[in-house]
């Protein structure tokens, strides 16, 4: 009896043993995360500010300045891109849903998986020769065209996906109408997936934000803001690569404030995303 | 003034036809399903179609709106024929178009499918909006005649702003009724529109599907031998994609001419 017990107390210590191991090891995966915005919290803090926001960087070896020209510029790229890019994305995400197994179908989603997979320099490349080269120059429209290659293929999946959820039954109501399948489509079963949809969207756009390479040499940059879609825009990725690589210690100063920033971002749309899909779930 | 010329001009029986089938046959792949079906059934009736599970009775009223080619590898033979302009069409005819048949034959379902995301007057207004009716003061009007012939009006008009998914499933089977009575079909499908409903949601739905037999003609499928010999005035009995008999309900259930539909409707086999 009694040595039954003390194996079972055995088992229950190596049991705990191996729990908290494996917590240790998680913990040591994640724990990179909270480093990085600890970090950033420490070195970025410090130059927050309203003039962050609302003013262009100063030249070299004055203080002061903000990054309000990689703010507008952001917005602007990111705009770019969804406006060429979402309707893209659900296009091919509509057309994967109603096309299902045919061979279409299925070369259509091969070359989705390996367009999410080149990458993203290669992306930058492609926009370069193919925008930068005949508008003699860098541009927003060229920026705004690399990200939105980047954000097609993740809101194509995404709206696929949603769309295989919606039974059939619902589809053939709408036939049952007497109404064409795309009408159908686009006007009876996408309203009902809007959040679905709006994730992805929002998902690629998190993506994107943070895409530096393939605005490298397609928007490239500028240090006075925004000067039509035509001229060399600024960006928060570019900007803070190119300031934290500087020796000005201002500058250095806006890299790390811009990170936090950009991450402070990133992280609320992947916040929104997550409502939205505990809201359709 | 008009039935008088028709009756004139066709023989007495075609002309108040709402629909027939000649020699109507489905398959799925190759799985004969629908063997020969020729039926008639007259306008303003209420036909019940009745038969053991599996014997084709959803496939057969999948094809007369067209709904059975939208499967995979789904496969029609025959002809159905409505009243079109003046004189009657097939509806397989060559040229035809499907979307343009299914405005004229409608469907219910037997599980309720309200289009998640949109109202409760979205949904009973997608098909007059999606065909191009745009007035709003038409749209409303139309709403509210279907929603009252569905029998859900009182229900639900302080609410029609509501998703239509946020209804009980009595109520959404009533809201895809008035969805599918907006449109003004001439004939409406029904494939055991109760079997998922309780008692007081069933017999609203019978009692409403007597009230709309002056406004079209209704096919229905169902299992309930009561249901069928309550609402409607003729009845088809189907056994493995055949039909074995059709005629006057009445007859039907109480003196049958085939020793199968006898044994069915007693329960003997099914
Ligand atoms: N999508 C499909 N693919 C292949 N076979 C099918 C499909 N749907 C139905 N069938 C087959 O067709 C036959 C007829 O089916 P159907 O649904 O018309 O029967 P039913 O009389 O409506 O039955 P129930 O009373 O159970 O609804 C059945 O044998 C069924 O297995
Ligand atoms: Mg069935």
């Amino acid at each position: 009896m009694i040595e039954l017990s003390s194996r079972d107390g055995v088992r229950k210590f190596s049991n705990y043993f191996w729990l908290a191991m494996l917590c240790l090891l998680a913990f040591t995966a994640i724990a990179p995360l909270f480093f990085i915005f600890a970090y950033l919290l420490v070195r970025g803090w410090a130059g927050l500010s309203f003039a962050f926001f609302t003013e262009i960087p100063k030249p070299v070896g004055e203080v002061g300045g903000g990054m309000a020209n990689a703010i507008t510029g952001s917005l602007v790229l990111m705009g770019l891109s969804t406006v060429f890019g979402v309707p893209l994305g659900l296009a091919c995400g509509m057309a994967l849903s109603e096309l299902k197994k045919s061979a279409i179908a299925k070369m259509l989603r091969i070359s989705i998986d390996l367009l999410t997979s080149v990458p993203s320099i290669v992306i930058g490349l492609f926009a370069y020769a193919l925008v930068v080269v005949p508008m003699r120059g860098y541009s927003a429209w060229a920026g705004g065209f690399a990200l939105s290659i980047v954000m097609v293929p993740i809101v194509a999946r995404s709206t696929e996906e949603i769309l295989k959820l919606v039974p059939a039954s619902i589809h053939e109501a709408g036939l049952a109408l007497g109404l064409p399948r795309w009408k159908v489509l686009i006007r009876l079963i996408l309203p009902g997936v809007r959040a679905g949809v709006t994730t992805g969207i929002l998902l690629a756009l998190a993506r994107v934000s943070g895409e530096t390479a393939p605005l490298l040499f397609t928007a490239f940059s500028n240090s006075f803001g925004y000067r039509g879609l035509s001229a060399p825009t600024a960006s928060l990725p570019v900007q803070i690569y190119t300031y934290a690589t500087s020796h000005d210690e201002t500058w250095r100063q806006l890299a790390w404030t811009g990170a936090l920033v950009l991450v402070f971002v990133v992280f609320c749309l992947n916040l929104v995303t997550r409502i939205l899909t505990r809201r359709t779930v | 003034m008009t039935e008088a010329i028709q009756k004139t001009v066709q023989p007495i029986g075609v002309a108040t036809a709402a629909l027939e089938t000649k020699r109507l046959s489905a398959w799925f792949g190759d799985l004969h399903v629908v063997k020969d079906i020729s039926l008639t059934v007259e306008k303003n009736d209420v036909f019940s179609l009745i038969g053991p599970s599996g014997c084709g009775k959803s496939t057969f009223i999948r094809c007369l709106n067209r709904l059975h080619e939208e499967t995979d590898g789904a496969r029609v033979r025959g002809e159905v024929l409505i009243p079109g302009a003046g004189k009657r069409e097939n509806i397989y005819a060559q040229g035809v178009d499907p979307v343009s048949i299914r405005r004229r034959v409608g469907m219910v379902f037997q599980k309720p499918n309200p289009f998640p995301g949109l109202s409760i007057f979205d949904n009973v207004a997608a098909g007059l909006k999606l065909a191009g009716v745009v007035r709003r003061n038409v749209l409303e009007e139309i709403v509210e005649i279907s929603l009252v012939q569905a029998a859900l009006w009182d229900e639900v008009k302080d609410k029609l702003k509501k998703p239509g998914t946020s209804l009980s499933g009595g109520q959404q089977q009533r809201l895809c009724i008035a969805r599918a009575l907006a449109v003004r079909p001439q004939v409406l499908l029904m494939d055991e529109p109760t079997s998922a409903l309780d008692p007081i949601s069933t017999a609203r739905i019978e009692e409403l599907v007597m009230k709309l037999r002056s406004d079209v003609t209704v096919l229905i499928v169902t299992h309930n031998m009561q249901q069928a010999a309550r609402i409607s005035n003729q009845t088809a009995f189907f056994l493995m994609g055949e039909l074995v008999e059709v005629g006057p309900t009445k007859s039907i259930f109480t003196k049958p001419k085939d020793s199968r539909t006898e044994q069915y409707i007693t329960g003997r086999f099914g």
